[in-house]
């Protein structure tokens, strides 16, 4: 359907577009405004006072703390991405090229782990993780010395779980980008003399890129509003943004800091993706599939 | 042949419990262009991909250039394809696209680059598409890099597997002349996988007909067309007549045939317009189309008449087709006259055709 330059004229059009621009304006852009509008509030006992200045700005710009905070949380969201794309790829490149016999049960498996409630599933890894847990009991029977690993209440346990239950996004994404390889790109690579190793940097590799891409968009931002690993995994060591916001509404009751720390999040997270999209779409503007 | 550049014996290939190849044996001459030929599942393709070495054979031995080619692989063989659906990367642009063989082989910047200007100036491509992309590109371009990519390696043999089916008429026969003038000039070894025997007859040199995974007759395209092996070849060119006779050795060395359907009888057909492997099942007189007239007076000597009734025409511009139906024949008959502005016959007319047995060709299924 061709978009009129006067499209508002037409009744039908309007009427069909309505129903979704109420919702996405009632359940996103409000909110988004309440929000913002939060921001130039102040709290008194623990009461909002409707003032409009600029306090709790003037308090989030001048503590390191909060900042320090918004940093961990990027840093971590980036090394999140890494990880998680350097365990989906290879997983992803065996589901779509080799494992041709288990390959559907594989993947009911990824499935089933993913559908399985992320509390459940980070519940669990603290009986791994634990001092007493299973891996230190694995490796002491391997030999190694007791108590090796202290990885429960730390970044790194935090980082586990949120790479364990990010992961499956990837894996599906570049999965999917693989698939749609046409098998004869590969040959034609073969037959002009490039090696195994060669076709996958020169055809495999960048063909994926728009699974790549998709899947490190997803676990970036769903990395940035990690809530659960750090308070179960991490123990509230080294809390991360959305623990932050949910102290600031909650345990200290203070709205307005709480809105300003979540639009600080917001606004970094779209930078960054932004700024990540621009860089994606000087890359493969003309690359298109031939028809 | 002195020295052939492929020597495939006893090729055999099995997919599981499927045998797609049944020992097939195929010499391919230096510069020669062959053309390998067959209905979908026949396994043309897959030999082509044995000989690219994208398949190893299960059975039977290739050799390229004298050298044995089990465990090589297609990288290192001296042969390049240029694929059904193109198969160019996307991602690249069209010099990357026509020069990776070269980057892999670590070719000069200087000699790369005068490399590929020499295939566009082959392929008549302008030198403002070496910086596009191949989906920014006409199927007829892309077609031409395709074959600039294949061919920049200097391969001594380029396969071709069906690289025109998806393009249109005009556009198929612009580039069917131009692959014969390219084999003309480089003097590499062309093998094309085809289903068009019209298309392989144009441009081979020696034409492999392929059904279910075996080689019926391998023959220039004369050969193919006047000496066809059986009813499948024959049939396979294009829509002709079989009229079924019984057929006894003649004195001559020819072979005697008679028609239930035809009253004037017997004739003696010569040995060289008789299959070599004239089959007892199944014997039947080849006629062709442009060889009917209508009878509308006397027979000619010799000639043999059937009667019956028209039940279709389509006038082609220069020819016109008949189909008339006879009894005793399952088939319609086709007959191929002269276009005309005056139409012989009607719709249902009752009429006598009449051919020359002598200009016919024996063979059995």
């Amino acid at each position: 359907m061709r978009i009129e330059s006067k499209s508002w004229n037409d009744p039908v059009l309007v009427a069909t577009v309505a129903p979704l621009a109420v919702v996405m304006v009632a359940f996103f852009l409000v909110p988004l405004l309440m929000t913002a509008v939060l921001t130039f509030q102040t709290t008194q006992y623990y009461r909002l006072v409707w003032t409009w200045d600029l306090k709790i700005w003037t308090e989030v710009f001048s503590k390191p703390h909060y900042w320090t905070i918004m940093l961990r949380t990027v840093t971590m969201a980036l090394i999140c991405v890494v990880l998680t794309v350097l365990i989906a790829f290879p997983v992803a490149y065996a589901l779509a090229t080799r494992l041709k016999t288990f390959k559907t049960q594989i993947q009911i498996l990824i499935i089933f782990a993913f559908l399985t409630d992320a509390v459940l599933k980070t519940f669990g890894w603290i009986l791994i993780l634990d001092k007493n847990g299973v891996a230190n009991w694995l490796l002491m029977h391997l030999g190694f010395p007791p108590e090796m690993l202290n990885l429960l209440f730390t970044p790194t346990g935090t980082m586990i779980g949120m790479v364990y239950n990010l992961v499956a996004y990837p894996i599906f994404t570049i999965y999917l980008s693989l698939v749609r390889i046409d098998r004869d790109l590969v040959l034609a690579a073969y037959d002009a003399g490039a090696s195994r190793f060669r076709t996958f940097f020169e055809v495999t590799l960048p063909l994926s890129r728009p699974g790549l891409y998709s899947g490190a968009v997803l676990v970036f931002v769903l990395s940035l509003g990690a809530f659960l690993e750090p308070k179960v995994l991490g123990g509230g060591t080294s809390p991360l943004a959305s623990e932050l916001i949910r102290q600031s509404f909650e345990t200290r009751v203070n709205w307005p800091l709480g809105a300003a720390l979540t639009m600080v999040l917001i606004t970094t997270g779209a930078l960054m993706l932004a700024a990540c999209a621009a860089f994606a779409l000087r890359r493969t503007a003309t690359t298109r599939r031939p028809a | 042949m002195a020295s052939p550049i492929i020597d495939a014996s006893g090729i055999v290939k099995d997919y599981g419990a499927a045998r797609a190849l049944h020992g097939v044996s195929l010499q391919i001459g230096t510069g020669e262009f062959v053309a390998l030929v067959g209905p979908s599942g026949c396994g043309k393709t897959t030999l082509l991909k044995i000989l690219a070495g994208f398949e190893e054979p299960t059975d039977g031995r290739l050799e390229i250039q004298g050298k044995d080619m089990r465990g090589v692989p297609a990288a290192s063989r001296p042969t390049r394809m240029v694929f059904q659906k193109l198969a160019l990367f996307p991602h690249k642009t069209v010099a990357e696209n026509i020069g990776f063989s070269l980057k892999l082989q670590k070719v000069s910047k200087t000699e790369t680059d005068s490399r590929i200007r020499t295939m566009l100036d082959l392929m008549h491509l302008k030198p403002d598409y070496l910086e596009r992309y191949p989906a920014q590109l006409s199927g007829g371009e892309q077609q031409r890099v395709a074959l600039a990519r294949a061919l920049v390696s200097q391969p001594s043999v380029l396969l071709l597997d069906e690289p025109m089916s998806a393009l249109d008429a005009k556009l198929k026969k612009s580039l069917q002349a131009e692959l014969k003038k390219l084999h003309r000039e480089l003097g590499t070894s062309f093998v094309l996988v085809t289903h068009d025997l019209e298309e392989a007859m144009m441009l081979a040199d020696r034409i492999c007909v392929m059904r279910s995974g075996h080689v019926v007759q391998v023959g220039t395209p004369a050969d193919i067309y006047y000496r066809p092996a059986n009813m499948f070849v024959a049939g396979f060119i294009g829509e002709t007549n079989f009229l079924p006779v019984t057929a006894t050795a003649a004195t001559d060395g020819g072979m005697a045939v008679t028609s239930p359907l035809v009253v004037s009888g017997k004739t003696t057909i010569a040995s060289e317009h008789v299959s070599p492997s004239l089959s007892a099942k199944g014997t039947a007189l080849l006629v062709r189309p442009e060889t009917i007239r209508f009878v509308k007076g006397d027979a000619a000597p010799g000639e043999w008449l059937l009667d019956g009734h028209v039940e279709e025409y389509f006038i082609k511009g220069a020819s016109t087709q008949y189909r008339i139906r006879v009894q005793g024949l399952d088939a319609a008959v086709i007959m191929d006259l002269p276009g005309s502005i005056v139409l012989p016959a009607a719709v249902g007319e009752a009429v006598r055709i009449g051919f020359d047995p002598v200009q016919a060709f024996l063979l059995s299924e």
